[in-house]
């Protein structure tokens, strides 16, 4: 283009003034029997999210039969007095709707997203499946069928066996966390109706849930609703006190847990260690310097191993909060032949992170995490999931209202305090899946610490469908 | 329930670039998305990849951009972004808080005019590796990971444009010149060849104004559009088409690919509630009696993705569960295919399906971002964005003979891909896998 104007004008535009936001303002009620209610009126979104809560989860339950929850809770679905799973089906769907039953760590739930006006029938639904589940046997056993299977699934999947080999390299052996959340394939070959019913029974207590409802409510009484529909609970006589979870770190093991996998063309990377729970006292601080280290595309570690090394499609870091000390880690799959330069381009940003950040990392990390805090809540479903956060982590109600100013709060000392606290590279566990035979020697030459190796025969089907199986 | 209408504006620059713009006040946030109307069918031989290729170039920087930059930009005012690349197009979008839309104009802007002045050799090196590190990460160190191409390159033949992957040639991405780069620029990323969107918390005037000043300079290509020729195809594929794969995995797997009806044909429509009554969720005739009454397998899918050019491919799966017989899994699944193309489904069945597709429809449309993505697509597709407003009510007029038509047409023996996954350390021979 010839002439003095650019095809596009250098200049870029200024802010506009911002929009005042503020979190949607929430009602918190409890019926006679303890459950709590949580409605937030959401004007103009007419799609409704409801869930009901109870704040335990997988990291509550007998070691020897790990994954009962996760089960239960994908049997609940399975069939109640009156209905069965078909039945389920078919009734959420004529609402136009489809039920989740789900377990975490922390927490199970039953949830929906339904038409307001469909959503007391969505209710007396949620009611009939949590009061009387008949957990069928046959039923039961597929599910657990499935969940062995899967794990045959994870076993090939390099993704899901770095995760998995990296929880059990980190945490104690006496932790939950060391193991996946919906169990291994000793503890789920245990698993039955009768674990199932049990698992239930040990949670299943109003004063352990939260109802909680968002969206377009007008002209609904949602208090009114749940004491129709759950006012009559009462707790189960097999509830069991909560377990304190073990999220003791590993003490023994080798640094490097190396996975190998003949013809790999690429290596999961994952190094860490255990981190904090989501109720540390510098949770805002800890958020902007994990945002920096490996959060946003910028992160130092996206910069360095994809925008400069062009080592990886992706490179990241982060805390995995929950009740108790969750896993943090570092994670890249990179091409093989890097995948030693990786793993020290990996740990020396970790030891970086602990010289504090500039205050171009700090500012754009605050302002990341301030402004895209209304851009997650556009939606009923994402508002009633924060407030879920809120009930199963036990935070006060403020907590969503004051993220921003404590955010904006965050200053490069905290940041410098949050990194040095809680970045530990010289306790970290570095677990590496791929073709060993190509890196072993770049590996040992490396220096970073005992080495083991793990080398088996390709996954081999366990299981056999019985022939009577077969309806 | 009513899903609500978007109300929209739309008009052209003078230089040819399509303006669609729909206020909603409810959120403070803005979407923007742009379709360029060029994707992987637009590759020639011995250059597949670049579409794709391209999409990363775009962040790597433009005139007054630096490499990274935009995406650093848009983080910083608390927005995502990002870009995406089909066989029929590539989008970019950010999603901002509403007074920083101004900037996520300009960015967009700058690089629609600029990018050349940014493009070199070592920022293209670099991506070409990150992509090749994409497909490694997306195709070949993942289970199956090979089923998108092998179904592509069976169900369209070699001479049409979606017998190869948005991915491309890894060979043609090594060979790929900065020369080259520029010639594909220089054809397809003018503004005559994009549509853009902007929904939310905006002034329709106040966009129109902004886009003028920002795209308003950018010169049109007067050699679009491109012209790709006839890109028609026979209904059916004309014969059965049947391989098996040894892979890396516990499970076998078999998938099915079809040739199916185009984007925008009201049989496509039907097909994707055939999907829904097939295998959208425990109540489904596949899940009921492969997963649940049989056992026969883990999971099931069955789905049709939507193409303009000639044909939209229809695909399923199976994963079997240990030790299952692999020629009674097919030969289950394929009664459940035939029997809907024989029989029309139950008018409860097809309330559901539609009751659920309505559910998708408005939690979907809740979000300012997936109007936007609509709006262009419709828009960029058929001239028509629409069709935004009348998909859902199309969806809610199809008729239970209208889906066992579509599938006795598309449900054919000489019209599938069945394409068995077997664990490697199996043999073909050793497997029963049906002649």
């Amino acid at each position: 283009m010839s002439g003095t104007r650019p095809v596009v004008v250098a200049e870029r535009p200024a802010s506009g003034s911002p929009r005042p936001y503020a979190f949607p303002s929430f009602q918190r009620a409890w019926l006679d029997n303890g459950l709590g209610v949580l409605t937030v009126h959401l004007p103009g979104r007419p799609l409704v999210a409801a869930s009901l809560v109870i704040t335990s989860g997988a990291a509550d339950e007998p070691d020897e039969l790990a994954g009962t929850t996760v089960l239960m809770a994908r049997a609940l679905t399975e069939g109640t007095e009156r209905y069965d799973a078909i039945q389920l089906v078919e009734a959420a769907e004529r609402l136009g709707a489809s039920l989740h039953a789900e377990a975490g760590w922390d927490s199970t739930s039953i949830s929906a997203d339904v038409p307001a006006d469909r959503l007391p029938a969505m209710l007396k639904l949620i009611e009939e499946v949590l009061a009387r589940p008949t957990f069928p046997a046959t039923e039961v056993e597929r599910l657990r069928d499935e969940r062995l299977n899967d794990i045959l699934q994870a076993r090939a999947d390099p993704r899901r066996r770095a995760e998995d080999a990296f929880v059990a390299a980190i945490y104690a052996p006496t932790s939950p966390y060391g193991r996946p959340v919906a169990g291994t394939a000793e503890t789920v070959g245990r698993l039955d109706a009768a674990t199932a019913r049990a698992a239930l029974g040990r949670r299943f207590d109003p004063a352990r849930m939260t109802l909680i409802v968002g969206g377009d409510l007008t002209g609904i009484d949602v208090l009114e609703l749940a004491a129709e529909w759950f006012g009559t609970w009462r707790a189960d006589p097999d509830v069991a006190p909560a377990r304190e979870t073990d999220a003791s770190p590993a003490a023994s093991g080798p640094r490097v847990r190396v996975v190998h996998r003949p013809g790999s063309v690429q290596t999961e990377i994952r190094i860490g260690h255990p981190g904090v729970s989501r109720r540390i006292p510098d949770f805002h601080a800890l958020s902007v310097m994990s945002t920096i280290l490996g959060g946003l595309f910028n992160s130092r570690l996206n910069r360095k191993l994809r925008e400069e090394k062009g080592y990886t499609y992706g490179a990241s870091a982060g805390f995995d909060l929950r009740r108790a000390a969750g896993p943090f880690g570092a994670r890249a799959a990179v091409n093989t032949e890097v995948t030693v330069p990786a793993v020290l381009d990996i740990v020396a940003e970790l030891a970086r992170i602990r010289s504090g950040v500039t205050d171009a990392e700090l500012t754009e990390a605050r302002d990341y995490l301030v402004g895209v805090f209304p851009l997650r809540f556009e939606t009923a479903g994402a508002v009633v999931g924060a407030l879920s956060g809120l009930v199963v982590q036990g935070l006060p109600d403020d907590e969503l209202s004051r993220y921003r100013p404590a955010i904006q709060a965050v200053t490069m000392d905290d940041v410098l305090a949050a990194a040095t606290e809680h970045v530990r590279p010289d306790d970290s566990r570095i677990v590496l899946v791929g073709d060993a035979d190509e890196f072993m020697p770049a590996l040992e030459a490396a220096s970073l610490g005992s080495i083991e190796v793990e080398r088996e025969a390709a996954p081999q089907p366990a299981l056999k469908v019985a022939d009577g199986d077969a309806a | 329930m009513r899903v609500p209408r978007i109300e929209f504006t739309d008009d052209r620059l003078a230089n040819g670039l399509r303006l669609i713009v729909a206020e909603d006040h409810l959120a403070p946030v803005a979407a923007v998305n742009i379709w360029y109307a060029v994707g992987s069918k637009h590759e020639q031989p011995g250059r597949t990849g670049f579409a794709h290729l391209f999409e990363h170039v775009m962040f790597q920087g433009s005139a007054h951009v630096s490499k990274a930059e935009h995406i650093g930009l848009i983080q910083s005012v608390g927005g995502t972004m990002n870009g995406t690349t089909w066989l029929d197009r590539t989008n970019y979008f950010e999603t901002v808080p509403s007074h920083r839309l101004e900037l996520a104009l300009w960015l967009e802007a700058d690089r629609m005019g600029t990018l050349l002045e940014a493009l070199n050799q070592e920022n293209l090196d670099n991506q070409r590796e990150v992509v090749k590190n994409e497909k490694r990460w997306s195709y070949d160190n993942r289970p199956y990971g090979s089923w998108n191409e092998r179904l592509l390159g069976g169900v369209f033949p070699p001479e049409h444009p979606y017998h190869h992957p948005t991915i491309g040639s890894m060979a043609d991405l090594d060979a790929a010149t900065i020369d080259d780069l520029q010639a594909f620029f220089r054809t397809h990323y003018a503004p005559n060849n994009a549509v853009l969107s902007v929904v939310g918390d905006v002034d329709r005037a106040q966009v129109r104004r902004w886009v003028e000043r920002y795209f308003g300079r950018i010169p049109a290509n007067p050699a679009l559009p491109v012209d790709l020729g006839d890109l028609s195809l026979p209904a059916t594929l004309g014969r059965e088409l049947r391989d098996v794969v040894m892979d890396s995995v516990p499970l076998p797997r078999i998938y099915w690919g079809f040739r199916a009806p185009v984007f925008g044909d009201a049989r496509l429509d039907a097909l994707d509630l055939a999907g829904q009554i097939l295998a959208g969720g425990k109540g489904s005739r596949l899940d009921r009696r492969l997963v649940r009454e049989e056992r026969l397998a883990q999971d099931v899918a069955m789905f049709s993705l939507g193409l303009v050019g000639g044909a939209s491919i229809t695909a399923g799966w199976a994963t079997a569960r240990p030790g299952v017989d692999l020629v009674r899994l097919e030969a289950v699944f394929w009664e459940e295919l035939s029997r809907l193309a024989t029989d029309s489904p139950s008018a409860d069945e097809l309330e559901r399906a539609k009751a659920l597709t309505e559910a998708d429809e408005l939690g979907a449309l809740q979000r300012v971002e997936e109007r936007a993505d609509r709006l262009s697509m419709y828009a960029t597709l058929f001239d028509d964005p629409d069709l935004a407003n009348r998909m859902l009510p199309r969806y809610l007029a199809v008729t239970a003979e209208q889906i066992r038509g579509v599938c006795a047409e598309v449900f054919r023996e000489d019209n599938r891909l069945v394409l068995t996954y077997l664990p490697a350390e199996q043999t073909a021979g050793d497997a029963e896998v049906a002649a």
